[in-house]
C-alpha cells in the first residue's frame, strides 16, 4: 500500500524529497554518460528503481516482527525506509559508504561557523551606513599613497558618494566560504555621476577607480568604527589594475581569521554598450608615448576591456549567481567540494589563475543547460562538473547569456581570446585571462578526478581532496627570470605593442606570452604544456606606494617522454623546401647545420647530444634547448635565468675523487658517471653470466630459473658500482654483491631434513662453482651465503632456491602429532628473499623501463634517506623502493613523473602528508589484485591494525603476508617513522621556499643531502681508514670534516659497519639509538633513551639487562658501562667517543684559519679538491637559518 | 661482597683497571620443577652476563671453582627457555648466529661443593695473567669469523657435507627399515609408514582439514537454499544486515580518522 501511495507522486513530479537529508536525498546516476547527455534529466531517472528497492522493506518487515517473536535474542530492527534508501544509495553510488562518509565529514569540517555569519551581517549593516554617510566632495590631497601605479596627481578627483548600498559578491554571496583564512568580498558602487562618458579611454576608469578606493579607505580610516582595523591595498588576482582595499577586523569573534576585500566597481551603463568589446581598442598608443600608423587599424585590447567589464557586469553576475545558489545546499557544498579540489592543485592562483568564480558560472551554466538538476546531491554536482570540465571545449566558447547568443558571434569573441566563456550578460569572458595552458591543466585534472572516482579499487578520497599537490611538484622542470634588468630588456625589446596595449603595460602577461610562444616553437613535441607558477602578491599597507610586480616569471615545464630525450631537431630538407630551411637555420641560429641523415636525405638539423649518452645528460637536452633559445633569441645568458632542473641528481653521481681511468677494465666509463649510468653495464654482465650457467654441461640438475634480486638490477642502486671486485689471495674484494638466485629442475630424491637440505644445497653450490671454473674460467669462492662468482670486476653471490627448505622451515609438529606449516620470520625472509623479491624486482624492473624517471628517483631517496642516517636496520630499502614504485603507479597527477627530481619531491611529500596510521600502500602489480580481495585486506587492516607494522606496504607478490613483508615492527618503527615524517616535512619546506622565492636559487644538494649534527647524544668516531668511503658524490659528513678519502676494498659480504650496528642494535637498543649513513659513513652517533631508562628501579629478575646495584637495594643502568661494552666491541675499530659539541669546536676550529687565508692560498686550495669543498660547505653550514637547526634537535628528542 | 634478594653481585671484568663494569648476579639454581641437565645442588646461576660472554669464556673462569659439566644459556629464566636459545643455532651449514643480547647462564659443576667456591669467586676476571682479555673482540674478532665461519674452502665443506649425508642416508633407512617391519618396540609402539600394507595417512594440517571439512560440505551440497520462502527472507535480512553491518564499520573508521584530523584539506 505504501508503494501504491508513493508511486504516482514519483511519476508526477520530482521527488518532493524530505529536506531532513535534502543533500543526500536524489540517487545518483552513476553512468556518466547519462549525465553529460542533458536529455535525460537523471535527477528522475534514480528514483524509480529506488522505490522498487523500497518494496523489500514492506514485504520483509511484518515477517521479520513474526521473527523478531520468534526469536528474541536476535533482535534484528526492521530497517526504516530511509535508512534502507540510504544504505542502497551509497552502495550503489559512492562505490562505498567510506566515500560518502569521507565528503560528509569534510564538508562538515569546512562548513562556517555562525559567528563568522553573524559578523558578516553585522559588518556589512555597519558599512551600509557608513557609506550612507559619506559626502560628495573634492579630494584635496591624500595622506594616503593611491594604490595604482600609473596616477596622476589625486587633486581634482571629485568623489560622489554611492548611490547603491555595498553588497556581497564572490563566495560569501554564494555560500562557499572556505577556510582557513575566510575572505569576504564586498563591492562598492561608483555611481555613474562619477564616471565621464570618456573615461573608457587610456586607464582613466581605472584611476579613478584607485582614487575612489582610495577615498573611501581614507574616510574609513577615519571613521571611529574602523579605527582599529588594520588597512592594507593589494591587487586582486595578481592584477595591478584591481586594488583591493584587504581590511582586518579586530573584532575579538574573529581575529585573524576574517578579512574583508573591497572592490569598487561601477555600474555597466556608465559607459555606452558595445564599447568593451573584445576588438575595439582602448588604450591608445600614444598613450604609452609610441607612433602609431594612421594607416592601420588600432590593436584590438580585448583582455583590457575584459579587466573592465569584470566591474562593470559583476553586480549582473552576482544577481545570477546569487538566486542559482541562494538555499541551495547541494549547488554550495558541490562548489565547496571543487574548491578545495581545484585549491589543493594550486590553479587557481595569480593572473592566470582558473579562480573557484568560473566554477561556480559553470555550475549555474550546467544547471541552465539541464546537464544538472536542482536536486542533484552535492557529489553529483562536482562529479558532472569534472564531466563537462573534461569533455566541453571552451575555447570555441561557451555562454551563460540567457538571450542564445549567435554562434557566429561568440566564435566572433573566442578568436580573442584562448578560452571564451562568456557571462550572463554575455559581454565579459570569465576566463579572459585564463591561458589555453592553465585550461587544458584543469580539464586533465578533471579528467583524473573522474577516473578516480570511477575505479573501484581505490579509496579518491584523500587522492581528490585531502593531498596537497601544488603545482611546483608537479611540473619537470621549472624556468624562471627573475633578473630585473633582463625582464626590461625583454619588456622593450621583444614584446610586440600589441601585447602592451592589450594588458596595459602589465609585464607578466606579456613574458609570459613571449616566452611561451618561443618555448613552445621550439620544444614542440617534446614539452606537454608549459604552465605558468605563480604566487599570490603580497598586501602593502595604504600608507605606502603600491608595488610594480610582473617584474619576474616561473614557468613549469612538463614534459613529453615520447620525444623529450631526442637527440635531433630535423628540419626541413635543403633541396626541396629551401625558405622552410632558411626560416628552421634562422631559428635555431648557429646551432643549425646541413646534415646527410643515413636515408641519403639533406636536410638541416640540431643536434643536441648522442643517442649514446646517459640518461642523466639526456634528461638535460630540453633544458640545452631552451637557454639555446633564450639566448638566441632574447639575448638572455644562461647566468641570468634559472632552469630548475637535475640539480640534486648530483648526488647518484660518482664522486669526482675516485679515478676510473685508474681502473683495468674492458668496460667503457666515463669520469663523469653515475649509479644509473652503471647499472646496465652490471645488467650486461649478469645476463653474460645467466647464459653461461644456463650452458653449464653434466650438472646433476638442470637451472631452470635464474633471476638477479639486487637493487641494482632494478635500477635502484644508488651507490655507483664500478667493475673492481677481484681476487687477492684467497678473498674476493668486492664493495657490492650482486645476489643472483637460482632454481633447479625438479627432483623427489631432496632430503627430508633441513641440515641435510642444506648441505645437499651447498654441495649444489660447490659443483656449480667448479663446472663454472672448468668451463667458463670462472673465479668462485663458496661462503655459507652461497656461491661467490667474480665476473668482469663483477661480484655476484648465487644462491638456491628450493621450496622444500620454505616448507621445512615452516613445519611445525602440534601437540596433537600433526604436522602443520606455519609461517615464521625465519621462514618469512627465506620465502621474501627467494621466491618474491625475484618477482617484484622483476615488476620494478619493468616499472623503470615504461617510467625512465622511476630508477633515479629512487636512487634520490635512497640517498636522502642514507645521508639522514637512516641505514637498514632503521629503515629498509625496500620499503623506499616499494614506495617510490606506488609514487609512480598511483595516479595523482594527469601525467606520470618525468624528472626524477620531482619525483624525489614528491616522495618527500608521500614521505610529509601521509597518514601512516590509517594507509596501506598497496603496489598492484599486472593489476591481479581482485576488488573483493582489497576490500578484505583493507577491512583487516583497519580492525587489526596492531598486528601490521607501523609502515605497512603489500604488493600483488605477497598476498598472504601482506602488509607484513617488507616492512616489521622495528623497521621503521613508530619513531623513525614520526622523525621521517618531520625531515621531509623540512627539506620540503626548504625546497618550497626556495623554488617560490623570487630571490633565491634553488637548494643546493648539501643543504638537502646531509643530516644536521644536532640531537644526538654521542658520536663513535670510526677509523678513517677501516670504513671506504662511498663511491657516489659526497656532501659529507655532519660531524667531522673531509678527510683524505679512502676507497680501499672490504672482503665480498663482509659489511663490518652494518652488522656490528645490528649487534648493538639487538643489545643495547632499549637504552641506545644508533644511526650512521650506511653510504660510507664513518661515525656512528647515539642518542640515549630517555633518562627514565637510566632512573634507578627496583629488583626484578627479568628487567635486570645492564643493571647495576645502587642505593637501597634499587638497580639502575650506568651509561659509563655501556659505553665500555662498546668500547670493547669496536676493539680495534674506533678512532674516539666524542660529544657533538667537541666534534664541532674541533670543526670550527679547524677551518678557521683557512678562512683567513682563503685569499693567499686560493690557488692551493684548488688543486687539492676535498679541502676546497670543505671550504664551500663551511660556508654553507652557516646558510640554512637557525629555524632549520632548532627544529631538527627537538625533532631528534622526540625520537625518544 | 655485596648481596641482593639472596643474589651474590660480582663484577664482570674485561680488563684489569676497568672502572665501570656489568654486574652479574648468582646463586645457586633452585626451582621446584626439576630440569635433569640443570641438576639441584650442582647448578649455578648467573643473571645479566652480557651480550659478548660466550660459554668458553665462562667456562675458563669458573673452572677455577671446580671442574664444570655444562655452561648454558637462556634469554631468560625458564623451563624451555634454554632449548629455545639452541634451537636456531644448533644447525649446521646455515647463518644463523647466537642471539647477541643480555641473557641468563646455568653452569652445572661435577661436584655440588664447587657452588660455593664459585659464589665466593668476588669477580667474573674475563682476561688473562698478562691483562689482555680472553675472548676476541672487534676487528680481530670480525676477521676470525669471516675466515672461518663465513667463508667455507670447498675441499674441506665438501667432505663435511659427505659425512653429514652418509649420517643423514644411515638415520633413513633405518627409519623407513622400522616403519616397513611393522614391529612394537620396547614399548610396545609401533612405526606407521607411508608405504606397506599398514599405511596411515600423513598427520597433516591440511589434510586433516580437508578430512574434517568433507562432511559438512556434504551435508551443505544437498540443502537447498533458495527453496522457501523463510530462507529467502533470511537471506534477505542477511543482506541487510550486512550492509548496515559495512556502514557501521565504514562510520567507525571515519570516526577514527576524524580523531586524526584528517578532514581538514588545508
Amino acid at each position: 500500500m505504501l508503494k501504491n501511495k508513493r508511486k504516482p507522486g514519483m511519476f508526477v513530479r520530482a521527488p518532493k524529497k524530505p529536506s531532513k537529508n535534502a543533500e543526500d536525498s536524489p540517487a545518483e546516476d552513476h553512468s556518466d554518460q547519462e549525465q553529460s547527455t542533458p536529455s535525460s534529466d537523471d535527477g528522475f531517472d534514480e528514483p524509480k528503481p529506488t522505490p522498487a528497492k523500497k518494496d523489500q522493506t514492506p514485504t520483509t518487515k511484518p515477517k521479520k516482527n513474526k521473527f523478531k517473536q520468534k526469536d528474541e535474542t536476535k533482535n534484528v530492527k526492521p530497517p526504516t525506509l530511509e535508512e534502507m534508501k540510504e544504505l542502497r544509495d551509497t552502495q550503489n553510488l559512492f562505490h562505498s559508504n567510506l566515500f560518502k562518509l569521507q565528503v560528509k565529514e569534510m564538508l562538515q569540517e569546512l562548513q562556517l561557523k555562525s559567528k563568522y555569519t553573524d559578523f558578516i551581517d553585522s559588518w556589512l549593516e555597519s558599512f551600509t551606513a557608513f557609506t550612507r554617510q559619506l559626502k560628495d566632495g573634492l579630494m584635496e590631497r591624500t595622506h594616503l599613497e593611491v594604490p595604482l601605479n600609473i596616477s596622476q596627481k589625486p587633486t581634482g578627483f571629485v568623489f560622489s558618494k554611492p548611490t547603491r548600498e555595498p553588497y556581497l559578491i564572490g563566495a560569501v554571496s554564494t555560500g562557499t566560504l572556505l577556510g582557513p583564512k575566510i575572505v569576504v568580498d564586498v563591492a562598492l558602487e561608483m555611481p555613474k555621476e562619477s564616471l565621464h562618458k570618456d573615461d573608457y579611454l587610456n586607464l582613466r576608469y581605472d584611476q579613478k577607480r584607485a582614487l575612489y578606493l582610495t577615498y573611501v579607505t581614507e574616510r574609513m580610516k577615519e571613521s571611529p568604527n574602523y579605527a582599529e582595523d588594520q588597512f592594507s591595498f593589494n591587487y586582486y588576482a595578481n592584477n595591478p589594475l584591481k586594488p583591493v582595499l584587504e581590511l582586518t577586523p579586530v573584532a575579538k569573534q574573529v581575529t585573524k581569521h576574517l578579512q574583508v576585500r573591497l572592490f569598487i566597481t561601477a555600474p555597466l551603463s556608465s559607459f555606452k554598450p558595445g564599447r568593451f568589446v573584445p576588438w575595439n581598442n582602448n588604450i591608445r598608443p600614444s598613450f604609452f608615448g609610441d607612433e602609431w600608423d594612421e594607416e592601420e587599424p588600432l590593436p584590438s585590447t580585448q583582455h583590457y576591456n575584459a579587466n573592465v567589464l569584470f566591474d562593470l557586469t559583476l553586480s549582473e553576475n552576482q544577481d545570477y549567481l546569487e538566486k542559482a545558489f541562494k538555499g541551495r545546499r547541494n549547488f554550495q557544498d558541490g562548489l565547496l567540494l571543487l574548491k578545495v579540489w581545484l585549491r589543493q592543485r594550486g590553479l587557481d592562483i595569480g593572473f592566470s589563475g582558473f579562480s573557484a568564480h568560473i566554477l561556480a558560472a559553470f555550475i549555474v551554466y550546467l544547471n541552465s543547460h539541464r546537464i544538472l538538476h536542482q536536486s542533484s546531491s552535492s557529489y553529483q554536482v562536482a562529479r558532472t562538473v569534472w564531466n563537462q570540465l573534461a569533455n566541453t571545449d571552451w575555447t570555441k566558447g561557451i555562454s551563460l547569456a540567457p538571450a542564445a547568443i549567435q554562434t557566429e558571434e561568440l566564435s566572433k569573441m573566442a578568436t580573442h581570446y584562448d578560452v571564451c566563456f562568456l557571462d550572463f550578460t554575455g559581454q565579459l569572458n570569465l576566463c579572459a585571462n585564463v591561458p589555453l595552458s592553465v585550461y587544458q591543466r584543469v580539464r586533465e585534472e578533471a579528467k583524473l578526478a573522474v577516473d578516480l572516482l570511477n575505479d573501484m579499487k581505490l579509496n579518491s578520497f584523500p587522492l581528490i581532496f585531502m593531498q596537497k599537490c601544488p603545482l611546483y611538484s608537479r611540473v619537470d622542470n621549472i624556468l624562471k627570470i627573475t633578473n630585473y634588468s633582463c625582464v626590461n630588456q625583454m619588456l622593450m625589446l621583444h614584446s610586440q605593442p600589441r601585447l602592451k596595449y592589450d594588458y596595459a603595460k602589465y609585464g607578466y602577461p606579456q613574458l609570459f606570452q613571449v616566452l611561451t610562444e618561443l618555448l613552445q616553437k621550439g620544444l614542440a613535441e617534446r614539452v606537454h604544456s608549459i604552465l605558468p607558477l605563480e604566487t599570490a602578491c603580497t598586501a602593502w599597507p595604504v600608507e605606502s606606494k603600491a608595488p610594480v610586480i610582473g617584474k619576474h616569471i616561473q614557468l613549469g615545464l612538463i614534459l613529453q617522454p615520447d620525444h623529450a630525450y631526442e637527440v635531433l631537431n630535423k628540419g626541413p630538407a635543403a633541396n626541396e623546401d629551401p625558405e622552410g630551411a632558411e626560416e628552421f637555420r634562422r631559428f635555431w641560429g648557429e646551432k643549425s647545420n646541413l646534415r646527410r641523415f643515413q636515408d641519403g636525405s639533406i636536410t638541416e638539423a640540431v643536434v643536441w647530444g648522442t643517442a649514446q649518452d646517459a640518461p642523466s645528460k639526456k634528461r638535460l637536452i630540453v633544458r640545452q634547448i631552451v637557454l639555446h633559445l633564450l639566448e638566441h633569441h632574447l639575448q638572455l645568458e644562461s647566468k641570468d635565468v634559472q632552469y630548475i632542473a637535475a640539480e640534486l641528481d648530483q648526488v647518484y653521481h660518482l664522486t669526482p675523487w675516485f679515478k676510473v681511468n685508474k681502473l683495468k677494465t674492458k668496460i667503457p666509463l666515463d669520469q663523469d658517471t653515475d649509479a644509473e649510468a652503471l647499472s646496465p653495464h652490471v645488467i650486461r654482465c649478469y645476463d653474460e653470466l645467466a647464459r653461461q650457467l644456463h650452458g653449464l654441461n653434466d650438472l646433476p640438475l638442470e637451472i631452470v630459473s635464474i633471476s638477479g634480486t639486487s637493487p641494482v638490477f632494478r635500477y635502484c642502486e644508488p651507490q655507483p658500482v664500478l667493475p673492481q671486485a677481484r681476487m687477492a689471495e684467497k678473498y674476493i674484494l668486492a664493495n657490492h654483491v650482486q645476489r643472483v638466485v637460482i632454481q633447479l629442475g625438479q627432483s623427489g630424491k631432496w632430503p627430508n631434513e633441513l641440515d641435510a637440505l642444506r648441505a645437499l644445497k651447498l654441495a649444489f653450490l660447490i659443483e656449480i662453482g667448479e663446472k663454472l671454473e672448468s668451463q667458463c674460467h670462472l673465479k668462485w669462492l663458496i661462503c655459507i651465503e652461497g656461491l661467490l662468482v667474480l665476473k668482469q670486476g663483477y661480484c655476484f653471490l648465487i644462491q638456491l632456491a628450493h621450496t622444500k627448505e620454505l616448507a621445512l622451515l615452516k613445519k611445525k609438529v602440534t601437540e596433537r602429532g600433526i604436522t602443520t606449516y606455519v609461517d615464521n620470520p625465519e621462514s618469512r625472509s627465506l620465502e621474501r628473499q627467494h621466491y618474491i623479491l625475484p618477482k617484484v624486482s622483476g615488476a620494478l624492473h619493468s616499472l623503470h623501463q615504461t617510467h625512465s624517471a622511476y630508477g633515479p628517483t629512487v636512487l634520490l631517496a635512497k640517498r636522502w634517506l642514507a645521508t639522514q642516517l637512516l641505514d637498514e636496520g632503521l629503515w629498509p630499502e625496500m620499503a623506499t623502493e616499494l614506495l617510490v614504485a606506488h609514487l609512480f603507479q598511483q595516479r595523482c597527477a594527469p601525467q606520470a613523473i618525468e624528472a626524477p627530481q620531482t619525483g624525489f619531491i614528491r616522495f618527500l611529500q608521500l614521505l610529509a602528508h601521509s597518514d601512516f596510521n590509517g594507509e596501506l600502500f598497496l603496489l598492484n602489480f599486472n593489476n591481479s589484485w581482485q576488488e573483493q580481495q582489497i576490500a578484505d585486506l583493507e577491512h583487516s587492516y583497519r580492525s587489526d591494525r596492531q598486528s601490521y607494522p607501523p609502515l605497512a606496504v603489500a604488493t600483488s607478490y605477497d598476498m598472504q603476508h601482506a602488509g607484513r613483508l617488507w616492512t616489521s615492527d622495528e623497521s621503521p618503527s613508530q619513531r623513525v617513522l614520526g622523525h621521517v615524517t618531520r625531515l621531509a616535512r623540512h627539506s620540503l619546506e626548504i625546497i618550497e621556499t626556495s623554488i617560490m622565492s623570487k630571490d633565491l636559487r634553488f637548494v643546493r644538494p648539501a643543504q638537502l643531502f646531509r643530516a644536521s649534527n644536532e640531537g644526538y647524544d654521542l658520536v663513535i668516531q670510526l677509523k678513517p681508514d677501516l670504513v671506504p668511503n662511498t663511491l657516489s658524490f659526497d656532501l659529507g659528513s655532519p660531524f667531522v670534516s673531509f678527510s683524505q678519502p679512502n676507497y680501499l676494498l672490504p672482503p665480498a659480504g663482509a659489511d663490518r659497519l652494518a652488522r656490528i650496528v645490528e649487534q648493538l642494535r639487538s643489545a643495547y637498543s632499549d637504552f641506545a639509538a644508533f644511526f650512521y649513513n650506511p653510504h660510507g659513513g664513518k661515525e656512528l652517533a647515539i642518542v640515549w633513551r630517555p633518562p627514565s631508562v637510566f632512573a634507578p628501579k627496583p629488583f626484578k629478575v627479568v628487567e635486570l639487562q645492564a643493571c647495576t646495584p645502587c642505593d637501597n637495594g634499587k638497580v639502575q643502568v650506568l651509561k659509563e658501562t655501556l659505553i665500555e661494552d662498546f668500547k670493547l666491541l669496536l676493539k680495534d675499530f674506533y678512532l674516539r667517543f666524542a660529544t657533538p659539541e667537541e666534534l664541532k669546536r674541533e670543526q670550527h676550529e679547524h677551518q678557521k684559519p683557512k678562512r683567513y687565508f682563503n685569499a693567499s692560498k686560493q690557488a692551493d686550495e684548488s688543486s687539492t679538491k676535498p679541502k676546497k669543498q670543505n671550504v664551500q660547505k663551511d660556508t654553507e653550514q652557516e646558510a640554512p637559518p637557525k629555524k632549520k637547526r632548532l627544529i631538527k634537535s627537538s625533532a631528534l628528542k622526540a625520537l625518544n | 661482597m655485596a648481596k641482593q634478594e639472596g643474589y651474590v653481585v660480582v663484577p664482570l671484568r674485561t680488563k684489569p683497571n676497568s672502572k665501570s663494569s656489568h654486574s652479574v648476579f648468582m646463586r645457586e639454581h633452585f626451582i621446584h620443577l626439576m630440569d635433569p641437565n640443570k641438576p639441584k645442588g650442582r647448578t649455578l646461576f648467573l643473571l645479566n652476563v652480557p651480550p659478548y660472554v660466550a660459554e668458553d669464556s665462562l667456562n675458563t673462569v669458573f673452572s677455577r671453582a671446580g671442574s664444570i659439566q655444562a655452561v648454558e644459556f637462556a634469554v631468560r629464566p625458564g623451563k624451555e627457555e634454554t632449548t629455545k636459545w639452541y634451537e636456531s643455532t644448533g644447525e649446521t651449514f646455515s647463518y644463523a648466529r647466537p642471539f647477541f643480547i643480555f641473557k641468563v647462564a646455568y653452569i652445572v659443576f661435577e661436584k655440588a661443593s664447587s657452588i660455593n667456591k664459585a659464589l665466593a669467586l668476588g669477580s667474573i676476571d674475563l682476561f688473562n695473567t698478562s691483562g689482555e682479555c680472553i675472548f676476541k673482540t672487534g676487528m680481530e674478532l670480525w676477521h676470525e669469523e669471516y675466515d672461518k665461519n663465513y667463508l667455507l674452502e670447498a675441499y674441506k665443506a665438501k667432505v663435511q657435507i659427505r659425512k653429514y649425508m652418509a649420517g643423514y642416508d644411515k638415520r633413513e633407512r633405518a627409519a623407513s627399515e622400522a616403519a616397513k617391519s611393522g614391529k612394537s618396540d620396547a614399548d610396545g609402539w609401533v612405526t606407521v609408514g607411508n608405504e606397506g600394507r599398514n599405511a596411515g595417512f600423513k598427520q597433516k594440517a591440511s589434510l586433516m582439514g580437508r578430512l574434517e571439512q568433507k562432511v559438512p560440505t556434504e551435508n551443505k551440497s544437498k540443502e537447498l537454499k533458495n527453496f522457501y520462502t523463510f530462507q529467502i527472507r533470511e537471506s534477505k535480512m542477511q543482506n541487510i544486515m550486512e550492509i548496515r553491518k559495512k556502514f557501521e564499520e565504514d562510520k567507525r573508521k571515519i570516526e577514527l580518522l576524524k580523531q586524526s584530523r584528517r578532514f581538514k584539506p588545508f
